[in-house]
C-alpha cells in the first residue's frame, strides 16, 4: 500500500532538536531507501513562502501562508510503499521528526502511478523547472454531492492537461482524513492518535507536485483547479540548497 | 418446536461461537460487513433448522460452514468473488464461478490459531479511536447489536452506527493488518487489548440507572472475552491478572448496590452477598499469574482486590499489605488516582496523618482539579479522625463535582452524618 507521511511541525525546531534532525535524518533516508519502503521524500520551504488560493465569484483570492491558521504546518513529506499500517508506523516512528514533533500517516486512494518525472523529482533533479507542491485542502463542509463529483471529474481533466503541458510530476487523492494516524515518539514510546496532526476543520484531501517557472505560474495553475472554487489549495515551493 | 434444550444450545452457540464465526469469515473474505451479515444469516438458519433437526454435534463448525456457504452465494453474485479468486492465485473465471476453486477457497483447513485472537487485536489496534475500539470489540466479538451497544453506552443508535462504520472503514482503508502482532509488538498491543476489555468491564460495572441490565451484560461479555484471551495466551500473566481482577470486582456486584439503587461502600457491604465462586476462581487465577514472576498493573490491582476478598470483615483487612501493593502499582503506573488510593490505604493501616499528608500534596495536581474523590476521600479521613467540621467542609466541596446522582446521594448522606455527629459532640 502507498502512504504519504506528512512531516509535521509546530514552529521551527529548537537548536538542539535541529542538531538531532541533521544528524539522524540521513541514516533514516538511507535505511528506508535501502529497504525499498521510501519512494520519494522532499522537504518543503518554510510556511511563510506558502500561498493559499481560493476562487470565489470568478475572482482569484490569494492569501499568504498555509491553509490552516494554526501554528502547526506541513514541513515536508515522504511517500512510502509499505505492507500495512504497522510497517508505516514503524517507519514513521524511526524518523527523528516524530521524536519532537508529529508525523501523520495518510493512505493514498488506489491507483497512484509514479513515472519518470516523479523519479527525477525524487532524485532531486529540478532541471525541468521549479517543483511546487499543491495541497488540495478541503473545507470541513463538503459541497453538494453533484458538485463534489464535478470537482473530481474536472480535476482529472486538469491533471491530464498538466501532463500534456509537461508540468506534471505526480499527484493523487488521499483517503479521507478519518483514516489518518498521527505518530509521536516520547520517552522511547510510540504514541498513536487517530486523525490528522493539524486538528482544524480543513484537511488535505490530496497532493499534486508540478514543475513550473515560478510562484506566479503555480498560483495560476492552482486557480484553475475546480477545487479552488469551492475549497482551497495551498501552494508551496520545495526547499532547495 | 423450540424445546428448552434447543434454546439452550442456540443461546450457548451464540455466546460461544459468534466471535469465532465472524473472525473466520473476516479472514476468509477480508470484508467486515460481509462477515457480519453471513454470521447473522448462519444464526438465523440455526434458529430455523435446529428445532427441526436437533442441534448439530459441533455447532461452531456447522455455523461456520453455513456462513461460508452464504458468503459464496453472495460473492458469486458480485464482482468481489472474482477478485478473491484472483488473490488466491487463480484466473478469474469468465462467467460461471468456478465451483471447485470457490469451495477450495472456503474449505481450507482452519489454522491452528484461533481467528478470534486476530479479530481482537485488530479491533483494539492503537491507530483506531479508543471509543471505536471498544464498540467494535463489543459488536464483532460479543455480538451485541448496534442498538444494544448504543443503549449500553447511553448514545443515540445513529451515533453508534456511525462510530462502528467509521472504525471498520479505517481498518480497511488505512491497511490495518488482520493478524496477531509479531513478538516485538505483542507486549504493548496485549496491554492495549486488556485496556479495552477492562474499559468495557468498567462501563458495565459503573452502571447505575435505567439500562442496568444491558450495561451489566457488558461485564459478563468483558469477562468472557478476557477469559478467551487468557486461554489463548496462557503465558501472558497480565491477561490472567486482568481476568482475576474482573472476577474479584464482579463478585461484589450484588452487595455494592442497595435496594434503593444507592452505592454501598466496601466497608459497609454485606460480605455474605459476595459471590464465593468468583472469588475462589479470581484468587486461583491471581496465584497462577503471580507464579510467573512478571508482575504488571493488572496483577497488582487484582492482588489489592484479593486482599479485600480474603478479609472476613472490613476490620480484618490487611491495609498494610494494600498500601505496599499501591506503592508497587504507583511505580509501574504513576498516576494521581493511584496515589490517592495509596493515601487511603496508608490511613486505614493506622496512619491517618500520613494519608492526609499525601492528599494535601495531591491538592496541587491540576489533573485532580475536578475530581470529586479527592475531597470526598479527604472528608472521609477527616471524619475518621473525628474532625467533623473540616469533614463537612470537604464533603461540601466534593458535592458539586460528583458525576452522578448515586454519588451525590452518598455524599449528602455522609454530610448529614458528620453534621449530626458534630451537634452531638457540642451537646455533650
Amino acid at each position: 500500500m502507498k502512504y504519504l507521511l506528512f512531516i509535521g511541525a509546530d514552529g521551527l525546531p529548537a537548536p538542539e532538536d535541529l542538531a538531532v534532525l541533521q544528524r539522524e535524518c540521513p541514516g533514516w533516508v538511507e535505511e528506508m531507501d535501502g529497504r525499498g519502503v521510501r519512494l520519494i521524500g522532499r522537504e518543503l520551504e518554510l510556511p511563510e513562502t506558502a500561498a493559499t488560493v481560493r476562487v470565489r465569484d470568478g475572482e482569484t483570492l490569494v492569501t499568504d501562508g498555509p491553509f490552516a491558521e494554526t501554528k502547526e504546518f506541513v514541513a515536508g513529506f515522504d511517500l512510502l510503499e509499505c505492507a500495512d499500517l504497522d510497517e508505516a508506523i514503524e517507519v514513521a516512528a524511526k524518523h527523528p521528526s516524530s521524536w519532537f514533533q508529529a508525523i501523520e500517516i495518510r493512505p493514498f486512494m488506489d491507483g497512484l502511478g509514479l513515472g519518470d518525472e516523479a523519479e527525477r523529482f525524487a532524485r532531486g533533479d529540478d532541471s525541468r523547472g521549479a517543483p511546487y507542491c499543491l495541497m488540495m485542502c478541503v473545507d470541513g463542509i463538503p459541497a453538494a454531492p453533484a458538485v463534489e463529483e464535478a470537482i473530481r471529474r474536472d480535476g482529472q481533466t486538469w491533471w491530464r492537461d498538466l501532463e500534456t503541458r509537461g508540468l506534471q510530476v505526480f499527484g493523487h487523492p488521499l483517503q479521507h482524513k478519518d483514516t489518518a494516524t498521527t505518530v509521536r515518539v516520547r520517552d522511547g514510546e510510540t504514541l498513536l492518535s487517530d486523525g490528522p496532526f493539524i486538528e482544524t476543520k480543513e484537511f488535505i484531501g490530496g497532493i499534486a507536485v508540478i514543475n513550473c517557472a515560478g510562484r506566479e505560474q503555480a498560483i495560476e495553475i492552482a486557480a484553475v483547479h475546480p477545487l479552488a472554487r469551492h475549497h482551497m489549495i495551498e501552494v508551496r515551493p520545495f526547499w532547495s540548497e | 418446536m423450540t424445546t428448552p434444550a434447543v434454546q439452550r444450545a442456540l443461546d450457548a452457540a451464540f455466546r460461544e461461537e459468534w466471535g469465532r464465526v465472524v473472525a473466520t469469515m473476516i479472514r476468509r473474505t477480508g470484508d467486515w460487513d460481509l462477515a457480519e451479515e453471513c454470521a447473522q444469516e448462519a444464526f438465523a438458519e440455526a434458529l430455523r433448522r435446529w428445532p427441526v433437526d436437533g442441534p448439530p454435534r459441533r455447532p461452531g463448525a456447522w455455523l461456520t460452514t453455513v456462513a461460508g456457504n452464504r458468503a459464496i452465494d453472495r460473492l458469486r453474485r458480485g464482482a468481489r468473488g472474482a477478485e478473491l479468486l484472483e488473490q488466491a492465485g487463480r484466473e478469474a473465471p469468465q462467467s460461471d464461478m468456478d465451483e471447485e476453486a470457490m469451495s477450495e477457497l472456503f474449505d481450507e483447513t482452519d489454522e491452528i490459531q484461533d481467528d478470534r485472537l486476530r479479530l481482537i487485536f485488530t479491533c483494539c489496534h492503537p491507530a483506531l479511536p479508543l471509543e471505536g475500539r471498544v464498540a467494535l470489540t463489543v459488536r464483532s466479538l460479543a455480538g451485541l447489536t448496534t442498538s444494544e451497544i448504543a443503549r449500553a453506552f447511553l448514545l443515540p443508535e445513529a451515533t453508534m452506527a456511525k462510530r462502528l462504520t467509521r472504525t471498520k472503514a479505517k481498518i480497511v482503508a488505512a491497511g490495518i493488518p488482520y493478524r496477531v502482532p509479531p513478538a516485538h509488538l505483542l507486549p504493548e498491543r496485549t496491554a492495549g487489548v486488556l485496556a479495552v476489555l477492562y474499559l468495557m468491564f468498567n462501563e458495565g460495572y459503573s452502571a447505575s440507572s435505567g439500562t442496568e441490565l444491558i450495561r451489566a451484560g457488558l461485564c459478563d461479555e468483558a469477562i468472557r472475552l478476557t477469559r478467551a484471551l487468557q486461554q489463548l495466551m496462557p503465558d501472558e500473566p497480565e491477561a490472567t491478572g486482568a481476568l482475576a481482577l474482573m472476577l474479584l470486582h464482579h463478585s461484589r456486584r450484588h452487595a455494592r448496590v442497595g435496594g434503593g439503587g444507592e452505592l454501598i461502600t466496601l466497608e459497609e457491604q454485606d460480605r455474605g452477598g459476595w459471590d464465593e465462586e468468583e472469588i475462589q476462581e479470581g484468587l486461583r487465577l491471581l496465584e497462577s499469574a503471580l507464579r510467573r514472576r512478571r508482575v504488571g498493573p493488572y496483577q497488582l490491582q487484582a492482588a489489592i482486590a484479593a486482599c479485600h476478598a480474603r478479609a472476613d470483615s472490613a476490620a480484618d483487612t490487611d491495609w498494610r499489605e494494600i498500601a505496599g501493593l499501591y506503592a508497587l502499582l504507583e511505580g509501574q503506573m504513576p498516576s494521581p488516582v493511584v496515589r490517592l488510593n495509596r493515601a487511603v490505604a496508608v490511613a486505614m493501616a493506622g496512619d491517618i496523618e500520613a494519608g492526609l499528608a499525601i492528599i494535601d500534596e495531591l491538592s496541587g495536581d491540576a489533573r485532580l482539579e475536578r475530581y470529586y474523590l479527592l475531597d470526598a476521600t479527604r472528608a472521609d479521613l477527616l471524619r475518621r479522625r473525628g474532625d467533623q467540621v473540616a469533614a463537612a467542609a470537604a464533603y461540601e466541596r466534593a458535592l458539586p463535582l460528583a458525576p452522578s446522582e448515586v454519588e451525590r446521594r452518598y455524599l449528602l448522606g455522609r454530610l448529614k452524618e458528620v453534621k449530626t455527629a458534630d451537634r452531638h459532640h457540642k451537646a455533650l
